[in-house]
């Protein structure tokens, strides 16, 4: 008989739960715990892509901090991490690049995973924060707290005002009806060109210096992040990504018709409107670190999917795709007009639009009807 | 196909009697004066209007009426798809609308008519979703699951087709698919919204046989169909839905009359004993327009 690695298997080949033949293409971990037996199935091909992918990030994030100004070997990079080495590498790496990763990194994740879960609950592959006006609200009211207009709160509460008040807008417009199909949409784009409108108005409206502070908001960059509003970030895409993993399960079901994801015992309103929530919650907080970045949102999730098989809704993989997008499309954008820095908003503008493009000139799959 | 026995339900209760309505058995599933309507305001429209209706253990109901008589209505808030403006419906005696949303997939399972898949799914993973009632977040995958997906496999008589993607399915496999995900749910009872609409007679007949061999093995079904005369050679029990109230119900052979035939849809015909199975059956149908003429 073979002996196992994961389990032992003296306890376990007695009990009735013990070696049930998984469905093909997935592994499946069974322990025991007093009288009750657990199963979990893992699948084989999501595992080896969120593993690949986490190998990417972890690639281009080196690199990330290997180039610049000043050029790096990724062995002084390491070093620089750690505070090792020479001083001024050591600063470099820790004080502009690090923070700027993780900005990079989390920023990437939320929108990307924000716009997997969006897409989800709308079936629609359209259906992504930055298309349907949710960034585009958390820009404005973030823009006002910068430009300090009748406030004095810091950007991500009121990224996640504005968010919250574009998505009430869009669902009180398009009539609710379980936010579906293109009403949701087109309604959002409207609700969103007008606070984008509201934004070069507060923008026209402050002396040209405050102006200029909150320009990089209105495009999108890394640059110079403010310190709070990245860890509300990381806090925020913490709780997001274990409530997203609590989800996977509900999320694959609402890739049916409503009526046959309730027939098999999803309370399909609640399911929704959770992951609603945590998606708003995420490109809000995300807005507040890096401006409205929405593209990645779009390209994030599809890379996943192109990857991941049919079978699952990838939240992961999104979440590690959209990472690798976003501190990719930095990279460039510190890298390809040096010394000049191109936002990194302009840079996944400029590969998004076509993309954005192709998604809608293709031949309509199945999941968007 | 007799691979049934083997997938009675978890709780196999006395339903399993011969078709015949026995008073002392209690209904599955009951309607006490149920109404409902679509719409605020003026655009209120009622859809059902005080409906009473028990489904009979261990039998196939089917549900007819004209388009629009609230029969696909009826099915859905029999489901739990509709939240009732008065009345309620009963499972096994319980209002549906306390029961936890997990329990009552447990106990019914539901069929509707849009059935639309995602995009590569094969047919032995649609059916491992039936599965999902049963299962949690780390019990993902049971001796039971394997066994139960299989025998519904079977069930159908999809073991071949099992890897094969729905997409690349003819119809009456793929709605034979959806159907043994329902019987994967393992539940005592089974609604089928129109389950042969737009499939040809044969496949028509691949899923009525199904849905009968269900029916055997000691389930209660009820399926809303279009066409009259496959409800009566099919069903044990025949609701006439007119206007959003029943106008009929009973067996096909006691309750189908020329008279019914007319007010549900406005046609005459002449009804004949089908000399092979003993079922109504319509023939030389002709619009009630024409025909009353002569005869005043």
């Amino acid at each position: 008989m073979k002996t196992r690695t994961l389990t032992p298997p003296a306890c376990l080949m007695n009990r009735p739960e013990a070696g049930v033949t998984p469905p093909s293409g997935s592994w499946r971990l069974s322990w025991a715990l007093g009288e009750r037996d657990y199963s979990i199935l893992i699948e084989r091909r999501a595992c080896f892509v969120c593993l690949g992918l986490l190998v990417a990030l972890l690639a281009v994030s080196l690199l990330s901090l290997c180039l610049g100004t000043l050029t790096l070997s990724p062995r002084e990079a390491l070093a620089g991490v750690f505070g090792h080495g020479d001083p001024v590498n050591a600063f470099v790496v820790q004080e502009l690049r690090l923070v700027r990763l993780a900005a990079g990194v989390a920023t990437g994740a939320a929108f990307s995973l924000s716009g997997c879960l969006m897409q989800t609950l709308a079936r629609n592959r359209l259906a992504t924060p930055g298309i349907v006006g949710i960034d585009n609200g958390a820009t404005a009211f973030a823009v006002a707290s910068v430009v300090g207009l009748g406030t004095s709160l810091a950007p991500p509460p009121m990224a996640l005002a504005g968010a919250a008040t574009a998505t009430a807008i869009t669902f009180a417009l398009a009539n609710d009806v379980g936010t579906r199909g293109y009403r949701f949409i087109v309604t959002g784009i409207g609700v969103g060109a007008v606070f984008g409108a509201l934004t070069q108005l507060l923008m026209a409206r402050v002396a040209i210096d405050t102006a200029n502070a909150a320009y990089p908001w209105t495009v999108g960059s890394l640059n110079a992040r403010d310190g709070a509003a990245l860890v509300w970030l990381w806090c925020g895409l913490a709780i997001g990504l274990v409530v997203a993993c609590y989800l996977s399960r509900a999320m694959r079901i609402l890739r049916f018709s409503d009526a046959v994801a309730q027939g098999l015992g999803y309370r399909v309103r609640a399911c929704r409107y959770t992951a609603l929530v945590v998606s708003v919650a995420l490109a809000a907080l995300a807005v507040a670190v890096a401006g409205p970045v929405g593209l990645v949102g779009l390209i994030g999730p599809e890379i996943a999917r192109q990857l991941s098989s049919h079978r699952g809704v990838s939240l992961i993989a999104s979440a590690l795709s959209g990472a690798i997008v976003m501190v990719a499309a930095d990279l460039v954008g510190r890298l390809l007009l040096a010394p000049i820095e191109v936002p990194v908003g302009i840079v996944t503008a400029i590969v998004g639009a076509p993309f954005l493009l192709w998604i809608l000139l293709r031949p309509a799959p199945r999941f968007q009807s | 196909m007799n691979s049934f026995a083997a997938i009675s339900p978890d709780a196999s209760p006395s339903n399993a009697s011969p078709s015949n309505v026995s008073p002392g058995v209690a209904p599955p599933l009951a309607a006490r004066q149920l109404s409902l309507s679509y719409g605020r305001g003026s655009a209120r429209r009622t859809v059902i209007e005080a409906l009473d209706l028990e489904l009979p253990a261990g039998q196939v109901t089917a549900i007819v009426g004209p388009n629009g008589c609230g029969k696909s209505t009826l099915l859905a808030s029999l489901a739990r798809l509709h939240v009732p403006d008065r009345g309620a419906v009963l499972l096994d005696g319980h209002d549906i609308q306390r029961l936890p949303a997990r329990e009552m997939a447990q106990r019914l399972a539901l069929l509707p008519q849009e059935t639309h898949a995602p995009e590569g799914l094969t047919v032995a993973e649609l059916i491992r979703f039936g599965r999902q009632p049963h299962q949690s977040l780390f019990k993902q995958w049971s001796r039971d699951d394997r066994r139960v997906v299989d025998e519904a496999l079977a069930a159908a008589d999809l073991h071949a087709l099992a890897d094969r993607p729905l997409d690349a399915m003819s119809g009456g496999q793929r709605q034979r698919a959806w159907i043994a995900m329902a019987i994967a749910q393992q539940t005592p009872l089974l609604l089928l919204d129109e389950p042969t609409s737009a499939l040809d007679l044969g496949h028509q007949l691949e899923v009525f046989e199904l849905i009968r061999d269900l029916a055997a093995a000691g389930k209660t079904l009820a399926m809303v169909v279009h066409d009259l005369v496959s409800a009566c050679r099919f069903a044990d029990y025949l609701v006439a839905m007119l206007d959003g109230r029943i106008v009929a119900a009973g067996r096909p052979s006691d309750v189908v009359t020329t008279a019914l035939v007319r007010d549900l849809y406005g046609v005459e015909c002449t009804l004949m004993q089908d000399p092979a199975t003993g079922s109504p059956l319509l023939t030389n149908i002709r619009s009630a327009r024409y025909s009353a003429e002569p005869s005043t």
